[in-house]
């Protein structure tokens, strides 16, 4: 059936979890531009030979006018599909910056295309310079040094929910769940030694990005 | 236009209609059993959006799909709770909605109406009081449309149960949701 490749793409892009990437499908996407440009063909085809029957195009109703409509038509379909397809992937991936910041992890990085990852690295730059603009750090939410003002989640997709409540305490408890790495700076200056499974007292600012990355959990008292 | 990039719109007009070609149309394999001239009178069977452009220029007329028959009207009518109307359309309402102005039928309205205002009250009830996995049974009898609604019943409880009580408010990114579970 006609489109039915395309939309196989679209229900496989629907199958993942709201605001989860699924890994970027290129045979698939290859494989509908190539019936694309197979109906393209079917399609000249068609207008030739009502040409060659010295028929007018723009009027005449016949059986090869309704057999170009309907790979016209196809085309068309295909072609929402593509788009739909690429718009809702990018839209997630530029979300993907207010969730876990400007470094994509690797296991994000492989579902995407190259095209993508320079999508995501360009929509970086350009936040990043608008920052600087602005002098707001809009990605840190709760931060007690930079500008009191406190921005509301800065796209509406965004579900990256800001903590809004101000802090009883600036330090929180957390274990560290996953290899952080060594030689991590904080901002005070002092490192500390994030063994897997060990519990520390840090800064909320320090910790959230590691809360954010998975690598760390609250610990609740 | 407003829905171009809508994933679920473009699910909806994947489903099948029965058509009937009123006008022939050649060099097509719609059916790659059937022959590329289709002549007319003859019934396919075509994705709704292929059928809703034909149609617009009076090349095919559309019967109406199979999940609008009399029979799951009467089921609807006897007890609209326990309808599935999943296996019958994934996209109930939304379909419904779109074929009614294109077969011409005005009952479909109706139909679309009242099965939705008697299994509407039954979802929120549902959606409040019974956990996930026992009223999973249920679960498989919704639409999508009903889907989103039960979940969004679900989360605005649970959103006000936590504001209430106090949760946890640094999180994971849910991107990453996974990534625990599979390591364990």
């Amino acid at each position: 059936m006609y489109g039915s490749k395309a939309s196989q793409l679209v229900k496989e892009f629907a199958s993942g979890e709201k605001g989860q990437l699924t890994t970027y499908n290129n045979d698939l996407i290859r494989e509908v531009v190539a019936e694309c440009t197979q109906h393209h063909l079917d399609f000249q085809s068609l207008i030739r030979k009502m040409q060659e029957e010295g028929l007018d195009i723009q009027t005449a109703k016949n059986a090869d006018h309704y057999g170009a409509l309907i790979h016209h038509l196809a085309v068309v379909r295909n072609k929402r599909c593509l788009m739909a397809y690429m718009y809702n992937r990018a839209e997630i991936i530029r979300n993907l910056l207010w969730k876990i910041g400007h470094m994509l992890p690797q296991e994000i990085k492989v579902k995407l295309c190259s095209t993508e990852e320079e999508h995501f690295k360009n929509h970086s730059k350009a936040l990043k310079n608008y920052m600087l603009k602005v002098e707001v750090d809009l990605t840190v939410v709760t931060s007690p040094s930079s500008s009191p003002i406190s921005f509301p989640s800065p796209s509406p997709a965004s579900t990256h929910a800001p903590d809004m409540v101000p802090p009883k305490d600036p330090y929180i408890k957390v274990r560290v769940i996953d290899d952080i790495g060594e030689g991590i700076l904080l901002s005070d200056d002092k490192s500390a030694n994030f063994a897997l499974h060990s519990m520390h007292l840090l800064k909320r600012t320090d910790a959230e990005q590691f809360i954010a990355q998975g690598k760390m959990e609250e610990l609740k008292g | 236009m407003a829905k171009y990039y809508d994933i679920d719109d473009i699910i909806v007009e994947e489903e099948t209609v029965s058509v009937i070609f009123q006008k022939a149309a050649s060099g097509v394999g719609i059916d790659p059993s059937s022959s590329i001239f289709i002549e007319t009178g003859s019934k396919v069977e075509l994705p709704f959006w292929l059928a809703h452009e034909l149609q617009l220029r009076q090349a095919v007329s559309v019967n109406v799909p199979p999940c609008f028959n009399q029979k799951t009207r009467q089921e609807l009518h006897a007890d609209s709770a326990g309808v599935d109307l999943r296996s019958r359309c994934p996209f109930f309402y939304e379909f419904g909605c779109k074929i009614a102005p294109i077969v011409g039928d005005r009952t479909i309205g109706f139909l679309l109406l009242s099965a939705f205002k008697s299994r509407y009250k039954e979802i929120l009830t549902k959606a409040h009081s019974v956990a996930f996995a026992a009223g999973s049974k249920f679960w498989t009898i919704l639409t999508k449309e009903e889907i989103y609604l039960y979940e969004t019943a679900q989360s605005a409880m649970a959103s006000f149960k936590k504001w209430r009580m106090g949760g946890p408010r640094f999180q994971i990114a849910s991107v990453l949701g996974r990534k625990r579970k599979s390591k364990e």
